[in-house]
């Protein structure tokens, strides 16, 4: 199992987290265009490489935060750094 | 209608107690819990003292656990608690204080003795290991499935750990405690505050 | 062959003191206490232990450990049980499986006289056509399947888990394992060995020289000196990310098994190696051994194999088995260099009277073929850490590649040497363990927030400076002039390999599977060189060329009850549930909550509420304390309608999309103080909502000055309604005046209750009567529903359940979420379009609701049956005419005890939605219906009139 650096907790089991995917802005609801908008809601770059994304430790000190990790090898970049962009999907 | 009634323990079954065992379990859901909330670095934070993680002793008598960034649970007797808690919501105006009792959200067990460790083990995937858990070490994880905050706070230099669920699970958790303990001789013990 | 107990052994592990009688298909057997099952019967004489998987060739010990394909048996209702490995108990019922009618005279042995119809892929090209006949096929093909018998009665029995932290975990204790362990826990590190076997000392246990015992004497000594965990007849099962394992140990003192995951810093993986058989004609025949097999026979439980042996021998393994055969009386009739080119050919005769044939035609009569022709390495664990191995030709097997940093390999799987060379790497191989576990060991704790503060930098990652295991010359050993078994547990022969290359399945995983070699109860541990060999054969390549396959977890098989650990079902319940439990409950789980459904008539429950006044616990509604000035942007954001302007002491309900519009859910949340609210939630949606709560605060609002609480346990939930609940609360509330002016419908209070202070009070209808939510501090909800349901006996008042409350929603029309919405309905289709605010700046999901404003949508309808006595099931289809055309369904369903007449809620196309219109209901019975929709949702009291009064 993965052993997610939280940035709160430290080492965690990535069942102790939910994944909340994708690292990615909300666009401005006022002006978004559909395409824009369902490309927030349902497209992912889904990269074989480095990844910015989300994770909520659920278990744990109940925050969400952002981290890069290389979906390829599960490498971590760290520090993780608290979350600034929403990633739980709708 | 006078008098306020009894607190009712989440935990209903009854079982035969003793106080005599090398492990101890004991439920004392009825101690005072107030939750206070505020800045994770501000003047709160400064005079509760435990930071994430760690406890500490609050000068009214109460212990103080930092729960979560930001999050503390002050427990102890009902003046303790007050008297930890009294003053936090007015101590610094630009920061967002609250402190809710919590008492009655929240069941709470203590496990003591020196195969506490070994016991959780078996219902917790912490390390729970004297250097990654010592004592005053404050934690939220899994136990037996269900969210608890835990925190180890020893009793006369032997190991004891407190066990926070929410407050309808406590059933549950207190029983799937006993089970996990059955091969180290668990022992329930008179319940207490 | 002819096997008897001989003379006291110096290394064996029987106590011959101790007789344990068992039973082997039904006849009375006994053994000694150490002994495993198959021990045992060797010494008793028996040879056939079980019939071969497709064509029940009788077969007899091949390696006598946990991986001999021939010994899987029925042990009383345990099928598949390894006879090899598990030790004798007394009292054992022990069954030969796959035979029929029994191990000796097996009638479906006749499938070996057409063994060449069976051939690779028999199945998949003679049952494919016609398909129609396959039920057919499978009937008569399931008799032959191999496997014990599963008996589904099994009581359940108490499997066990554990998690666990060590340093280093060493995986095998060998000499060299044992090495590892002890260098380890000498420099600081937490240790745990786990030994595959019942005791450790690897090949040790069963090496007769007085130099190699003294090694395990000395070894054993110092493990039971030091602080490391031994696990025996324990396996690590799997490695997985970051030095994850899974470890299941059989041999747990109140468990059937235990799973042990594992977090370890390091990894030392010396699990040895396995000898592999050698290919040729009748190298399955029972007599026919490994030299392993010989020798643990003889060494640990005082077995003579045999009386007269052939030996054919490539290493000093099957020298030192010819060195046993013969101190302990087995005529050696012949010992076959290996090395010297020469082969073993064909294993010919019946067991009693083998005949061996030398390539070149030489013939020696043996009851007993001892055979040492190399080694297959168990890379499982590294090939799970990512590491792919390579052959080697000059040593013939798979050494380590690159193996991640926290993953060391020692022992006969890193290279050959002396016994001292092996436990001198092994040594090494700890130390360096117990340095980078240090490494590991710092920054965990320096990174976790409730560890020790950590003194000093994180040690450096030391290199890896051990001197390397040489690699002894072997020769390369797989297949002789003739062909034979590859894969003993699934029956695969050279030529059906062979034959599948022809085919044009010559990539190894394409002829594995199309073969089903190395996919048996021995999961490649003896098969898989042979099988890549066997296929680079056919190629014309090397072993290299063809690569291996990859060794998946696990390791060793587990049970599905090791897996499942002990279960855990956390279940929740309310103050109030004992009092259920003593009125007659019928409980229904609903998420983790138990809750009261009814206590016997739930319709007489709904006349009572309509009548007079009912109690119902709804403790588990979802409720969440808000404290800060922000909460009216935050609802703002959450809910689809306006809150700014929600006065102190008023409830407001609201509902709430995700952002693709889609119903998230709904509730009431209410104004307690200037910057103090209380928010509900479903019961079902509670937890979801917090972290969507949080997850808006924490990253896209960070600013905004919110402190969200989950507080639904703290509160005993409980709902007073009915005609006489004003009354019945006013019993027993004081401080609050509740006229109805005073308090009035959607208002909020808060109260003192049956001398609890600290209660709130709040008027709502999700029943449409008049009612009082009431919500207690959870530590005096029993107190204050007795004190209720006391002071309300002269009024009728009585406990309802969650079907009434169903049913009362019911007739009057409020829609469920998740009941009557589903993951595609949007906020329009509930009907509540006037609480969409597409006017406010933003909301969760406004984008979307904003465009499908404009779009018809399916549409939440009231419906009711023409013939007001049937009930159409909940999820019936509401369907065009006598068409399967479907334009919707049923999505709640109920008898109104108030109308007498079926209701219903259901979702239906845009063009069925105008109250009046006449729908057809496919019932589940086939049969179709016709309804109608109706004007309003509510079935019931359109008004309203009941609940505001």
């Amino acid at each position: 199992m993965l052993l997610v650096p939280c940035p709160n907790c430290g080492p965690r089991n990535s069942a102790d987290l939910r994944y909340g995917g994708e690292s990615h802005a909300r666009p401005d609801p006022a002006t978004a265009a559909p395409l824009q908008w369902r490309g927030y809601l349902y497209l992912r770059d889904n990269p074989a490489g480095w990844l910015r994304e989300t994770w909520y430790c659920r278990s744990g000190c109940r925050r969400w935060f952002t981290l890069e990790r290389n979906t390829a090898t599960n490498e971590f970049r760290d520090p993780p750094q608290p979350g600034d962009k929403r990633g739980a999907k709708a | 209608m006078a008098d306020s009634p009894a607190f009712e323990s989440p935990v209903v079954r009854s079982y035969e107690t003793s106080e005599d065992g090398d492990l101890l379990l004991t439920d004392v859901s009825a101690t005072i819990k107030w939750l206070v909330r505020a800045s994770p670095d501000g003047a709160v934070a400064d005079q509760l003292g435990a930071s994430f993680g760690s406890s500490s002793a609050a000068a009214s008598g109460a212990t103080v656990l930092g729960s979560r960034p930001g999050e503390w649970i002050v427990l102890g007797t009902a003046a303790e608690a007050a008297g930890a808690v009294e003053g936090l919501e007015g101590l610094d105006s630009s920061d967002l204080v609250s402190c809710l009792d919590w008492t009655h959200g929240r069941a709470l067990f203590r496990v003591t003795g020196n195969e506490a460790a070994r016991m959780l083990e078996k219902v917790c995937s912490l390390d729970w290991s004297d250097p990654m858990t010592p004592d005053g070490a404050v934690a939220s994880a899994s136990v037996a499935k269900v969210t608890c905050d835990v925190a180890r706070n020893d009793v006369d230099g032997t190991p004891s750990y407190l066990v926070f669920c929410d407050r309808s699970f406590g059933q549950y958790l207190f029983d799937a405690l006993i089970d996990a303990g059955d091969e180290f001789g668990l022992v329930v013990g008179p319940a207490g505050g | 062959m002819t096997m008897s107990r001989l003379e006291a052994q110096p290394t064996e592990v029987i106590d011959r003191s101790t007789t344990q009688r068992f039973r082997w298909n039904g006849k009375r057997f006994s053994g000694f206490e150490g002994d495993t099952i198959a021990s045992a019967l060797a010494a008793a004489g028996e040879h056939v232990f079980s019939r071969s998987m497709k064509y029940h060739r009788p077969r007899g010990i091949l390696t006598a450990d946990y991986w001999d394909p021939n010994l899987l048996v029925q042990v009383g209702d345990d099928p598949n049980v390894r006879a090899g490995h598990r030790l004798l108990e007394a009292g054992m019922d022990v069954q030969a499986q796959n035979v029929w009618p029994s191990l000796r005279h097996d009638i479906k042995a006749a499938n070996g006289l057409v063994s060449r119809f069976l051939t690779a892929g028999f199945y998949y090209k003679t049952f494919m056509r016609p398909q129609k006949l396959w039920p057919a096929y499978e009937r008569v093909l399931a008799t032959f399947a191999p496997g014990g018998k599963v008996d589904p009665d099994t009581p359940h029995r108490y499997h066990d888990k554990r998690y666990t932290h060590p340093d280093v975990v060493v995986a095998g204790a060998g000499p060299a394992g044992i090495e590892a362990a002890l260098a380890a826990a000498a420099a600081g590190a937490r240790v745990l060995l786990v030994e595959h076997e019942h005791a450790v000392g690897g090949h040790l246990r069963y090496a007769h020289p007085e130099p190699a015992r003294a090694a395990l004497s000395e070894l054993r000594a110092a493990l039971d000196a030091s602080d490391v965990e031994v696990l025996t007849d324990s396996t690590v099962t799997g490695r997985y990310e970051d030095n994850w394992l899974g470890i299941v140990q059989r041999n747990h003192p109140i468990a059937v098994e235990r799973l042990i995951k594992a977090r370890a810093k390091v990894l030392v993986v010396a699990p040895g190696l396995i000898e592999r058989p050698f290919v040729f004609s009748g190298n399955d025949r029972p007599g026919v051994i490994t030299s392993g097999a010989a020798r643990r026979l003889i060494n640990l439980w005082g077995v003579k194999p045999g009386e007269r042996a052939v030996v054919f021998t490539a290493n000093s393994d099957g020298d030192a088995a010819a060195a046993d055969l013969d101190r302990v009386g087995v005529e050696v009739a012949a010992v076959i260099d290996g090395r010297d080119g020469r082969r073993v050919s064909a294993a010919q005769g019946s067991s009693k009277a083998l005949e061996a044939v030398l390539a070149g035609g030489t013939r020696t009569e043996a009851d007993l073929l001892v055979v040492a022709a190399g080694w297959t390495a168990p890379t499982s664990l590294l090939n799970m850490s990512g590491d792919r191995p390579v052959y080697d030709p000059n040593a013939a097997r798979f050494f380590p590649s690159d193996p991640p940093g926290n993953v060391l390999a020692t022992g006969g799987l890193a290279g050959d040497g002396s016994l001292d060379e092996l436990r001198a790497h092994g040594a090494a191989t700890g130390q360096l363990a117990a340095e980078r576990a240090a490494a590991v060991a710092h920054r965990y704790q320096a990174r976790t927030a409730r560890a020790l503060p950590v003194t000093g930098d994180e040690p450096a990652w030391v290199a890896d400076l051990r001197v390397p295991l040489r690699r002894t010359h072997h020769p390369e050993l797989h297949r002789s002039d003739t062909h034979g078994m590859i894969d003993f547990s699934e029956d695969v022969g050279s030529k059906d390999l062979v034959a599948a290359a022809r085919e044009g399945y010559d990539s190894v995983e394409l002829a594995k599977r199309y073969t089903t070699a190395t996919m048996g109860s021995a999961q490649g541990k003896l098969e898989t060189v042979n099988t890549v060999a066997a296929i680079a054969e056919a190629r014309g390549e090397t072993i290299a060329q063809v690569g291996t396959t990859v060794w998946r977890p696990p390791y060793a098989p587990l049970t599905l009850g090791a897996l499942a650990g002990r279960v855990f079902e956390p279940v929740r319940v309310s103050s109030i549930h004992p009092w259920h439990e003593a009125n007659g409950v019928r409980t229904i789980l609903a998420g983790q909550w138990i809750r009261p459904d009814h206590y016997g008539d739930p319709a007489a429950e709904v006349r009572n509420v309509r009548a007079n006044v009912g109690l119902i616990d709804v403790t588990p509604l979802g409720k969440l304390d808000l404290r800060g000035p922000d909460i009216p942007k935050l609802l703002n954001l959450l809910y689809t309608n306006k809150w700014s302007k929600l006065p102190v002491g008023k409830v407001r309900y609201g509902m709430m999309c995700a952002e693709d519009g889609v119903v998230l859910d709904d509730g009431v949340t209410g104004r307690l103080g200037e910057d103090h609210y209380l928010m509900t939630t479903t019961s079902s949606g509670a937890a979801g909502v917090w972290e969507w709560v949080e997850n808006w605060l924490q990253t896209e609002r960070p600013h905004w000055r919110v402190h969200v609480t989950p507080v639904t346990t703290a509160y005993s939930s409980i709902n007073v309604a009915g005609p006489k609940s004003r009354e019945l609360v006013s019993r027993v509330v004081e401080g609050v005046d509740l006229s109805p002016e005073a308090f009035k419908y959607m208002e909020v209070r808060t109260a003192t209750v049956a001398g609890v202070a600290g209660c709130f009070m709040w008027r709502i209808g999700f029943t449409g009567e008049l009612s009082f939510e009431l919500h207690v501090p959870a530590g005096h909800g029993m107190h204050v529903w007795e004190a209720l349901m006391e002071a309300g006996a002269d009024l009728g008042v009585g406990p309802f359940g969650l079907e009434g409350q169903r049913i009362m929603r019911l007739e009057k029309g409020h829609f469920i979420v998740g009941q009557d919405t589903d993951g595609l309905t949007l906020g329009p289709s509930t009907g509540l379009s006037p609480l969409i605010k597409l006017d406010k700046d933003d909301f969760a999901g406004l984008p979307e609701l904003a465009w499908a404003a404009d779009r018809k949508l399916p549409m939440i309808v009231a419906i009711q049956p023409d013939d007001p006595n049937v009930v159409p099931e909940e999820a019936a289809q509401i369907v065009r005419g006598d068409t399967n055309e479907i334009l919707g369904r049923i999505t709640s369903s109920r008898m109104s005890p108030m109308l007498g007449r079926a209701i219903c809620l259901g979702q239906v196309e845009p063009e069925l939605a105008a109250g009046g219109t006449k729908v057809t209901v496919l019932l589940v019975s086939g049969e179709r219906i016709s309804a109608t929709v109706m004007d309003h949702h509510a079935h019931f009291d359109p008004d309203g009139e009941r609940l505001r009064g």
